[in-house]
């Protein structure tokens, strides 16, 4: 194993997109047949749409100019057919874009937050506010891609189309609307990037201050708990502001790109006007010609605004791909490899000569079935410990094992059938009493009764006439400090692994129902292995061996009332 | 968590007149950007149509045989108004967004305002996701429709109005052929609106029940990855998510409905407009090109009309989101109440009694008085009311019946953001907030300088490890930050109450995160924080109840024993029994 832990390499995360472009090429690639489908079918409407002008031209020429009330009825005929192709184009079209933009972005969110919940973990930094817009804003965000794909490819076909017709029919007028209509989208692109800077600037701000709104909310307590609510608003005050300053800006330039958009067509559709009316003046086109032509090129603002448009929209959406791409190739928090433990008995826990600041070329050797304490003078000690022991953290020397493989080279499903590591702070989830202590649901009543006494949650659970089914909101919101670590122990309990590692897990607890915790968990544990990470007397009492950890060394061990006679170990346990 | 208990009680949705009166409380103080804003929307709609009463000048030109300085002077008069259209375009997106932008900063500030005054209760029994919901999802919507939708609807309505004139202005009978489209287009939209809005109600719960699993599911991780649980999590998101997924899809499926029936309106209206048009250009009481104008008028409505009926989505989608954040908006606020002296600062609590639900008292009439500076230990198992106590003694939470007054002041009544000028309450809760150590430490002060703050670090025995962090004071630390431990986290806490100076401190376990090796540096950095203060200390380290003044014992709901350590000890009760198993280290 290289002491190095970034030079773990992570066997999944060569499967992840490297940049937001790929996230989104895969995206297209997962919904080629419902998508080529749903795009020739608007192509099918753009073009519908495009050829209205036209059959207003045929009409007035052929009808209303002079003609009869049977030129009328097939004019119109013709119109009616065309809306037939229109109306249906549309409607199926884009339900099948819609689909797939709706099934990708079910998609990315389940892979954002199966990112978040794989069972290693991800290395990541991002505030809990931040992921939730990941996986809302950003997953909805980012497939809009095929949607914008679709409207661009309807309206470019409607483009071209109009640029052969005008160039068929006359070559000034052609050359203006073929060298026209391309200079106005060239112009637009190039002021376009303005805009989408912009818009990651504005995506930026307004996440921030989303951000900070939910890490206000989440502190709520201790934030009441001082008065601190109106420092608080006046700091989200200033996020908010700049958000809105952001949006101004976009709102100014994305303005500016619309109102040019038009002015521009408005002289486009002025020149072409000016060439079709003299032509038509001197009769080198027809009236119906001259009709189509500025109808043509009056609705042609229309796809040509779209085409503008989609650069800045795909600006956003890349944006949104980016931050999902980044986050998604953060590597995993816990480390693993392919060794499997073939033994179905409880192994030996090792740690060898482990250098990780502070913990310097510790030796610590568990047996099984013992219940050893560890006891240290200062915390971040402890912090190491759950960190190796979790395989969150590689030393950088020395090794962690688990009858003599190393933890980090177990597969995850290996090391967690044998390890369980209950974090000091936990979480307590919406749901009952039951399917807090038991969220797998693998339990019956019986099987739950010892691991309740043993954690001395069966109190909690007496409080209440529900009794086990009691309704627990989501933080554990309506329990105290001492009753929620309670039931994270008998949670961490009723794993029933062969080796479970507890963070100080009483520190809540009172005194005389701590003493009882500790003797039970010692019986209800017989047989397999349990490290408990304390200085508590009623730990120390119960532990089979107590190791004193001072300067990152193992500075003694033994029997609790043998090691009282240790003046240091008395101070630093005693109270 | 295969159980779900959704019965939350979500905060107030407001009703369709309380919204308007709100929205229309925020744009009044921009009046002037606002009337500029509409006239420039108003604008763009009158020189929208201009081209094409030109192109219909230039057909007549035609079939009439004229010359050809008339089109070009039709020319002129399409290609200023062209330029005329681009320029008020800018101008009304511009003027829009400096408009509603500030107003919808002002309403997003106003709901963070009334959310953060909420009772703490309040907000559980509403579900953080709801809560969280409203700040981002609500506000991202309003923001996306403040960009696309509502310019769109504005600029539809004015280049409607504009065109419709524009027909009639040719022949009263070709404005009415357009209009017989009229009662198609309502007709489409009747049918449509009743049926999307339940859907569209049904999408936004959806997405709430999605944010609040994706929520527990993010926070909750490093949980459920150490009980294996983390797929029970993830079925959850994915089941949440594939029922919005499916919702979502419907209620497009009933849009495209909706979109086919407005195409036929337009195949019908243009059958109308040109039927009409051959029938009077036949009669001769309209010219060719008034009939061609006519065509090309209802053709250019097409656009306008369908993004107004498509943004009625959008619209009805944003209003649903501006009807949930009045909601909170409109909340009452608390109002300003002058702070009263506060004379002696002795407590009397007075038969106070709780309970959460009714039948199920967790404290039955209790009395307690603390004299100034003097510090008050609560002991007691779970469930014993204590933090209920500490919270009622706060302020934080109303009791059943009962009075409690600290000198003058009659903290059952008065606003608990008052309450904490004189009381501070540091709950077993720790949180770093996301920020700067001394963003952290100004939340309790925010005039307090340096000086100040290392002062109060310094009571809180912080003073060395802050001091080594890479920025010291300006280090970022929360979520994104420098990681800090429980009991550096709680030190924060203590450093914010010494810097709050308030009379009375209530310390509800606040060592007890810690873990046992940072639980004593605390404990005395909870006593250098609450010398010279009332303090009540519940406490489950018997060490603070040691150095009290005097000890409470609490049993279900009672006190059962009450004086000082040496006096309970001695009376061999259960304080007594509690001491014996703590002091116990042989």
């Amino acid at each position: 194993m290289s002491a190095d832990p970034r030079s773990v390499q992570v066997e999944d995360e060569a499967n992840h997109p490297r940049t937001g472009l790929r996230l989104i090429g895969r995206g297209l690639r997962r919904h080629t047949r419902r998508l080529s489908i749903g795009y020739a079918l608007m192509i099918a409407w753009q073009m519908s749409e495009t050829l209205v002008p036209v059959v207003i031209g045929l009409v007035v020429d052929r009808a209303v100019d002079g003609g009869g009330w049977s030129d009328l009825a097939w004019s119109l005929g013709v119109m009616v057919a065309l809306f037939v192709v229109l109306a249906n184009g549309y409607r199926f079209g884009s339900r099948f874009v819609v689909r797939s933009v709706e099934l990708e972005s079910h998609h990315l969110r389940l892979e954002i937050s199966g990112h978040v919940l794989h069972p290693r973990g991800a290395r990541t930094a991002s505030l809990t506010g931040e992921t939730l817009s990941l996986a809302t804003t950003d997953a909805r965000q980012a497939p809009q891609v095929m949607r914008q794909l679709g409207y661009a490819l309807a309206s470019l076909v409607a483009v071209v189309f109009v640029a052969v017709y005008v160039l068929r029919l006359d070559l000034v007028l052609g050359l203006l609307v073929v060298l026209g209509v391309p200079g106005v989208l060239v112009l637009i692109q190039v002021l376009a990037p303005m805009v989408a800077c912009r818009t990651a600037h504005q995506q930026a701000r307004t996440a921030t201050a989303a951000g900070l709104a939910a890490d206000l909310l989440q502190g709520l307590r201790p934030l009441k708990g001082i008065g601190g609510e109106d420092v608080a608003l006046r700091r989200y005050r200033v996020a908010s502001q700049d958000a809105s300053t952001a949006t101004v800006g976009v709102a100014a330039a994305s303005g500016l790109l619309a109102g040019l958009t038009a002015a521009l067509s408005g002289v486009l559709l002025a020149l072409v006007a000016l060439v079709a009316g003299r032509r038509a003046l001197a009769g080198e086109i027809s009236l119906g010609e001259l009709i189509a032509v500025v109808g043509l090129v009056q609705f042609i603002g229309e796809p040509l605004r779209g085409l503008g448009e989609v650069t800045a929209q795909f600006a956003a959406s890349r944006a949104s791909a980016d931050r999902i791409a980044t986050f998604l190739r953060t590597p995993r928090l816990t480390h693993a490899g392919p060794e499997d433990l073939r033994e179905r008995t409880v192994p030996v826990l090792e740690l060898r000569t482990v250098d990780a600041p502070p913990l310097s070329r510790l030796d610590l050797r568990v047996d099984p079935g013992r219940l050893v304490v560890v006891s240290a003078d200062d915390p971040a000690t402890l912090d190491v410990l759950v960190r190796l022991l979790g395989a969150e953290q590689v030393p950088h020397a020395g090794r962690v094992l688990l009858d003599g493989v190393e933890l980090t080279a177990l597969t995850t499903a290996a090391r967690r059938r044998h390890v369980v590591v209950a974090e000091h702070h936990t979480e307590i989830f919406e749901g009952t009493l039951r399917t807090t202590v038991d969220p797998l649901g693998v339990h019956d009543d019986d099987a739950l009764r010892p691991y309740l006494e043993a954690s001395a949650a069966d109190e909690v659970v007496a409080l209440h006439p529900d009794g086990l089914d009691r309704a627990v909101r989501s933080g554990g919101a309506s329990l105290s400090g001492g009753q929620r670590q309670r039931l994270a122990l008998a949670r961490a309990l009723a794993t029933d692994t062969s080796v479970l590692v507890l963070h100080d897990p009483t520190s809540a607890v009172d005194a005389v129902t701590e003493h009882s915790v500790a003797e039970q968990v010692h019986r209800v544990r017989a047989g397999r292995t349990t490290l408990v990470l304390t200085s508590n007397p009623a730990w120390l009492q119960q532990a089979d061996e107590v190791v004193v950890v001072r300067d990152g060394v193992v500075a003694a061990s033994g029997r609790h009332r043998d090691l009282l006679a240790d003046a240091r170990y008395l101070e630093a346990v005693g109270r | 968590m295969s159980v779900d208990v959704a019965t939350h009680q979500v905060l107030p949705v407001a009703d369709a007149r309380a919204t308007t009166g709100l929205a229309w409380r925020l744009v009044r103080p921009r009046w002037l950007g606002a009337g500029l804003t509409v006239l420039s929307f108003l604008a763009a709609g009158l020189t929208g149509i201009v081209p094409v009463l030109m192109i219909g000048r230039i057909v007549d030109v035609v079939t009439d045989g004229g010359a050809s300085t008339d089109v070009t002077r039709a020319v002129v008069v399409a290609l200023a108004a062209g330029l005329g259209t681009g320029l008020f375009t800018a101008a009304s997106a511009v003027g829009l967004a400096r408009v509603v932008a500030p107003a919808l900063a002002e309403l997003r500030e106003e709901v963070l305002d009334r959310v953060l005054h909420l009772e703490g209760e309040r907000v559980e029994a509403a579900g953080t996701g709801d809560v969280l919901g409203r700040v981002s999802d609500d506000v991202r919507r309003l923001t996306e429709a403040l960009d696309e939708a509502i310019p769109l609807l504005l600029w539809s309505l004015s280049a409607i109005v504009f065109t419709v004139g524009g027909l009639f202005s040719l022949d009263w009978r070709l404005g009415l052929a357009g209009l017989t489209t009229a009662p198609f287009y309502a007709w489409a939209l009747r049918w449509y609106l009743p049926k999307s809005a339940p859907y569209y109600r049904a999408e936004r719960r959806a997405e709430g029940e999605r944010a609040d699993a994706l929520v527990t599911g993010v926070r909750g991780a490093s949980t459920l990855r150490a009980v294996g649980a983390e797929h029970v999590a993830l079925q959850r998101i994915e089941q949440r998510s594939s029922a919005a997924v499916d919702i979502t899809v419907g209620v497009f499926r009933l849009f495209t409905r909706f979109g086919s029936r407005m195409n036929w309106t337009e195949c019908l209206g243009l059958v109308m407009v040109l039927g009409t048009g051959f029938v009077l250009v036949r009669t001769g009481s309209a010219s060719v090109g008034e009939a061609t104008a006519a065509a090309l008028f209802f053709h250019r409505l097409f656009n306008p009309v369908g993004a107004l009926l498509f943004v009625f989505d959008s619209v009805q989608a944003s209003g649903a989101a501006l009807a949930r954040l009045a909601g909170v908006a409109l909340m009452p606020a608390e109002v300003p109440v002058p702070l009263q002296g506060l004379g002696t600062a002795s407590l009397h609590v007075r038969g106070v009694r709780h309970s959460y639900e009714s039948g199920r008292e967790v404290l039955a009439p209790v009395d307690l008085d603390v004299a100034p500076g003097e510090r008050v230990a609560i002991v007691g198992a779970t469930g014993a009311g204590k933090t209920t106590l500490g919270a009622i003694v706060a302020g934080a939470v109303t009791p059943t019946a009962g009075s409690v007054r600290l000198g003058n002041l009659d903290v059952v009544s008065t606003p608990p953001r008052l309450v904490r000028r004189h009381v501070a309450l540091v709950s077993q809760e720790v949180h770093v907030f996301a920020g700067t150590v001394r963003d952290n430490l100004l939340l309790a002060r925010p005039d307090a300088d340096d000086d100040d703050l290392w002062s109060a670090l310094d009571a809180a025995m912080a003073t060395a490890w802050v001091r080594a962090l890479p920025d010291g004071l300006g280090t970022q630390v929360g979520d994104l930050g420098h990681p800090l431990t429980a009991a550096q986290s709680q030190q924060l806490a203590l450093a914010r109450v010494d810097l709050l100076d308030p009379r009375l401190v209530v310390l509800d376990e606040a060592t007890a995160e810690a873990g046992s090796a940072g639980a004593r540096g605390l404990e005395v950095a909870a006593d250098r924080v609450t010398r010279g203060r009332s303090a009540i200390v519940i406490a489950h380290r018997l060490t603070q109840a040691r150095a009290a003044d005097r000890v409470l014992v609490m049993e279900a709901g009672v006190v059962v024993e009450e004086g000082t350590h040496a006096e309970l000890v001695s009376a061999g009760g259960r304080y007594a029994r509690l001491w014996a198993a703590w002091s116990d280290t042989a």
